[in-house]
């Protein structure tokens, strides 16, 4: 009941609007080549995040504007507002997190590091304090969970 | 008279004594659940940081209660002649400090995230399978704690008027302040909601602004003590009319030509120094003296419960009857100073 009025009223809302500009309008993604999460494809990115920019580009009927890059630059480039999403093969432990927002994981990679084991928790950055935009990007993530393991698993590394 | 002797609380207080302890278990327990809440649902909000921290050191206080009321009854030993009934004192002083210094940085840190202009990202939580804006789940955990705090301020307030315990009123206070805290988080993290990014790190700012208040009250509260502060009314800065009853009972013995009485509080108990001048004419032997001075210890020591270890000092003579001015109210001239008292001594005389 409450959540339907919540959503009715459609809060909570972006500061700087940006879902408003991101829907039926265009999506400035920046990009930072990390194998697999993000590969270097014509015109775009590939790899599992740019299978992700993709669904949310059809889910937000938004054409995608690339920023290539850097980690570093990129993020600055979020922090800035000059992009509205980046991904870069982000770990929720990235020091960035702080700077820019980081969504919640969306997929938990395990890793054998030296023998040892690590587990990994995979996010993607959007600009700070856009909640709206940042809830729409995280209910993509959570529909789409089920599809990460094949994702992640069908390319070797 | 033995040098040291522990206080013991009268019969019809001990059940209030029990429930202060037993009231602080259940904040400990109560605060802490309202923390975990509050600290799952944190995120990158600064009202609910600062909230949280708030929270937190709503905690302390009554761990302290606790403690010193384990303390306060022992005995006194060899190491403290003065026996530990100030303890209470103690837990004032560590909470006190506490408060204070994380108040002062969380307002500088909130301050800071106004200036750099810093937009709060709240993102979304999983919560039984539903996925909503976490926004929601800090006001929910808000105002859980935001209950728990008026629950815990109304309990309290009467047991701390039965104990005239000083720790426990700041404790009932500092939870019902605690309602402005929470409703400022909420009403912080609804501006977010409705896209007024300033709104979280403003709500933090007036939280911290109310802690370091908390903290600077009781600052002072212990200050007042350290400095053996004449009793105050409880909650208030007024003085009490105790000493002054004191010294007017002393005055209406028999036996007593002038008295002066001085006062300070030692955790829930008061102590101090009766001065008596025995008249010059009958001279009375030592003997005689001494059963006077038990006589009247015992008889002054009923006027209040918390009177515990007072000492009745003869003396040749008193060149001021203390209390020398009694101060009513908060500050303003209206004193009674040392020149008054005469006049009073000459009323007290002539009741005899």
């Amino acid at each position: 009941m409450l959540l339907l009025l919540v959503a009715a009223c459609g809060l909570p809302r972006d500061p700087e609007g940006t879902l408003k500009h991101v829907r039926g309008g265009t999506m400035r993604v920046g990009m930072a080549i990390d194998t697999p999460w993000v590969t270097d494809s014509a015109g775009g990115a590939g790899g599992i995040e740019g299978a992700i920019v993709r669904d949310l580009a059809r889910r937000t009927g938004s054409r995608v504007e690339w920023e290539r890059g850097t980690a570093a630059d990129v993020l600055d480039a979020l922090k800035e507002r000059d992009v509205d999403l980046v991904i870069a093969g982000l770990t929720a432990e990235s020091p960035y997190g702080a700077k820019v927002a980081f969504t919640r994981p969306y997929y938990t990679d395990t890793t054998m590091v030296r023998g040892e084991r690590r587990e990994e928790q995979h996010v993607v950055a959007v600009s700070p304090g856009e909640n709206a935009w940042q809830v729409e990007v995280e209910e993509l993530l959570r529909a789409k969970r089920g599809e990460f393991p094949a994702l992640r698993h069908a390319r070797p590394r | 008279m033995s040098v040291g002797y522990a206080f013991s609380f009268p019969e019809e207080k001990r059940a209030a004594r029990e429930r202060a302890r037993k009231l602080s278990w259940l904040s400990v327990v109560l605060l802490l659940f309202a923390s975990v809440f509050i600290g799952l649902t944190v995120g990158q909000s600064q009202a609910m940081k600062t909230a949280w921290v708030s929270d937190v050191l709503t905690a302390i206080p009554p761990i302290a209660l606790i403690v010193a009321l384990r303390y306060e009854l022992r005995a006194p030993s060899e190491r403290f002649p003065n026996g530990y009934v100030r303890a209470v004192s103690v837990a004032f002083l560590v909470t006190a400090s506490v408060l204070s210094l994380i108040g002062i940085y969380l307002l500088y840190d909130s301050v800071m995230k106004l200036v750099r202009r810093e937009h709060p990202p709240i993102g979304t939580i999983e919560l039984f399978g539903q996925q909503l804006w976490l926004g929601w789940a800090m006001i929910a955990a808000l105002f859980f704690s935001m209950c728990m705090g008026l629950l815990l301020g109304k309990l309290k307030e009467p047991v701390a008027e039965e104990l005239h315990s000083k720790a426990l009123q700041a404790e009932s206070e500092m939870n019902r302040a605690e309602w402005m805290s929470e409703g400022a988080a909420i009403l912080g993290i609804l501006l977010v909601a409705f896209g007024f990014w300033w709104g979280d790190a403003a709500a933090a700012a007036f939280i911290s602004l109310e802690i370091v208040r908390d903290g600077w009250h009781n600052v002072r509260q212990v200050i007042g003590d350290m400095m053996d502060e004449s009793p105050t009314q409880l909650g208030k800065r007024d003085l009490e009319d105790l000493p002054r009853l004191l010294r007017d009972a002393a005055r209406r013995l028999p036996w007593v030509e002038d008295a002066g009485v001085r006062l300070r509080e030692h955790g829930h108990t008061v102590t101090g120094e009766v001065f008596v001048v025995p008249h010059e004419e009958p001279a009375m032997d030592t003997a005689r003296l001494l059963d006077e001075i038990d006589r009247a210890a015992a008889e002054l020591g009923k006027l209040d419960w918390r009177l515990h270890g007072l000492l009745i000092i003869p003396v040749r003579e008193l060149e001021e009857a203390i209390p020398p001015r009694v101060r009513r109210g908060n500050g303003g001239p209206g004193e009674e100073d040392g020149g008054g008292e005469p006049a009073h001594m000459a009323g007290a005389a002539a009741e005899q």
